[in-house]
């Protein structure tokens, strides 16, 4: 197997998880994705000997193995003071760089108490190492991320909605450096304090940091994807920290997006996706607060999102664009109509699985020389026009936000999945227990 | 700071992985069968094949190539006998069989990942 030579830890990791360890695989340094036949020729020519020996050179012991120690890591894996478990477990690999909670049994007793699951139960298995999320294993992680006992439902349908997505693996690992990002809506968003208002993408509310922390730990822990080794976003993502929104929907004017996703308004849900960046519009509206005039500005920023799209819109503007007429499904038909590039800006756009091509009609796969299989321009008139987005169905909508005029939009990453947070029996006590932990600001 | 804290262990547990050796090594490269398998949804994997076919051939003229690509993209050569599929071979049945009749065919294997 050739592989570029900065993805060999991830390349070995992938097969070792396989259960083929001795797969040989060959550095080499083409650029990634190359299109030039030139620099391919020059990376395979610089490691053909190591090809051929590789087809060649008689198997070691090691690569002829058939088994191997079982992991049976121990229940308690360290004793010491906090700083101590703190480095402990940096050391090891299992944090996010930031200090955590030490999850000993009477920590990890009361985060059990979030959920009428037992311990034991199984979540789901979890690509690529199919660690076992059990309700204990992420009750331990989230003991270490700061969450409170009553985020466990909300963070089990996190799983459950991360592993649903189809590409949850290739977002996950890519290159791309998509961030996981936890949509939230119903009683839960009140019941948690889960901040939809003012900053919400900010820190400083313990839920949305420390739910979406933990479900990054989940991650790392469960199913063992670590940075540099399995993870192999090129320039990562601050968002892999926590992006953590809940939808406004007491001021929101139209449906929120847990209905459009099929549950029922008195549900509680979660939608994942994996954008890779965050734009926020201009203040003022580019100069023209009237719904048209909001909409037209966000066409004129809204890039090439490489996916889906989800538009954060404030109460305030939506209600400016509900006023004017304007639901949820009419902007992402606007959206997508007039949100445009000049063909020129997208002649090479490769990236299939978009379907700008498709939508378009307007590219198809043909070989130049020196570049085999681009998708290029099969009209001829570079200054057409020709739609940013592929599709109002990879718009989603989600109020939040303050009162600013303006709008954000998480880009890329495939469409939402939503999956319903099942509380337990005792959910209203709960909530009563840990309902008052919210931040006092001091007047200066 | 003194506080003594006895911590679980955050890393899961896993159900063990079945081992799988590779195959043993050819020990000569003449009039051997080459399969040659490509990520297509990574577009230099094809082009990378492409050349290491070409000079693996320039190296050892008798030698045969077969592609398996996992899908018809961009640099599907019908000119091969290239099997087609849209899916992971280890994950759909279907494929699979297509997949375990093409490496059949073949006395060794060369993936190009293309990232």
């Amino acid at each position: 197997m050739l592989c570029r030579d900065g993805f060999l830890p991830d390349a070995l990791s992938a097969v070792s998880g396989k259960g083929i360890p001795g797969l040989r695989v060959v550095p080499e340094s083409i650029p990634s994705e190359c299109t030039v036949m030139e620099q391919v020729e020059a990376g395979v020519s610089a490691v053909l000997n190591d090809v051929i020996a590789g087809l060649l050179k008689p198997l070691t012991p090691e690569e002829s193995a058939t088994s191997r120690a079982v992991e049976r890591p121990a229940r308690i894996v360290f004793k010491g003071n906090l700083q101590e478990v703190n480095r402990f477990f940096y050391k090891r690999g299992w944090t996010d760089g930031l200090p955590l909670i030490p999850p000993t049994e009477e920590a990890v007793a009361e985060m059990l108490t979030g959920m009428d699951l037992p311990p034991d139960h199984l979540v789901i298995r979890c690509p690529p190492r199919y660690g076992k999320a059990t309700v204990e294993r992420i009750a331990i992680n989230a003991v270490m991320a700061g969450a409170l006992p009553t985020y466990m439902p909300v963070l089990i349908a996190g799983v459950q909605a991360l592993l649903e997505s189809r590409y949850y693996m290739g977002q996950a690992v890519s290159g791309g450096s998509w961030a996981p990002s936890f949509l939230v809506n119903g009683r839960v968003r009140n019941d948690l304090h889960i901040n939809y208002g003012l900053g919400v993408m900010s820190p400083g509310d313990i839920a949305n940091a420390t739910i979406g922390r933990a479900l990054g730990l989940v991650v790392k822990n469960i199913a063992g994807i670590r940075k540099g080794v399995e993870d192999m976003g090129n320039y990562g993502n601050p968002g892999r920290y926590s992006l953590v929104i809940a939808e406004n929907e007491e001021e929101s004017p139209w449906e929120p997006l847990h209905v459009q996703q099929g549950l029922n308004k008195e549900d509680s849900a979660v939608s994942v996706s994996h954008p890779a960046s965050i734009i926020v519009t201009p203040g003022g509206g580019s100069g023209d607060t009237s719904a048209n005039g909001l909409l037209k500005s966000l066409c004129y920023y809204i890039p090439t999102p490489g996916g889906a799209i989800c538009l954060l819109i404030n109460p305030t503007i939506a209600r400016i664009l509900a006023g004017d007429g304007w639901n949820k499904r009419d902007v992402a038909e606007f959206i997508a109509e007039y949100a445009r590039a000049p063909l020129y800006q997208l002649s090479h756009y490769w990236v299939s699985g978009i379907s700008i091509p498709r939508r378009a009609g307007i590219f198809q796969a043909r070989e130049t020389p020196g570049h085999k299989g681009m998708l290029i321009n099969v009209r001829d008139n570079p200054m057409e026009s020709v739609p940013k987005v592929s599709s109002p169905d990879m718009i989603r909508i989600f109020v939040c936000g303050g009162s600013y005029t303006t709008i954000a939009a998480l880009l890329g990453g495939p469409q939402w999945v939503t999956k319903k947070v099942e509380l337990p029996a005792n959910w209203d006590k709960l909530v009563a227990k840990y309902r008052d932990i919210v931040p006092v600001y001091a007047r200066y | 700071m003194d506080s003594q804290y006895e911590v679980l262990s955050p890393w899961a547990e896993a159900d063990p992985v079945p081992l799988r050796s590779i195959s043993p090594r050819l020990t000569d490269l003449a009039g051997k069968r080459i399969g040659l398998f490509t990520l297509t949804y990574k577009h230099a994997s094809a082009r990378v094949n492409s050349v290491v076919e070409k000079k693996l051939k320039e190296r050892f003229p008798t030698l045969e190539f077969s592609r398996y690509d996992r899908n018809r993209g961009a640099d599907f050569d019908a000119s091969k006998d290239a099997v087609g599929g849209i899916v992971d071979p280890l994950q759909d049945s279907k494929d699979l069989a297509r997949f375990e009749d093409w490496v059949n065919k073949v006395d060794a294997v060369i993936g190009a990942v293309g990232d």
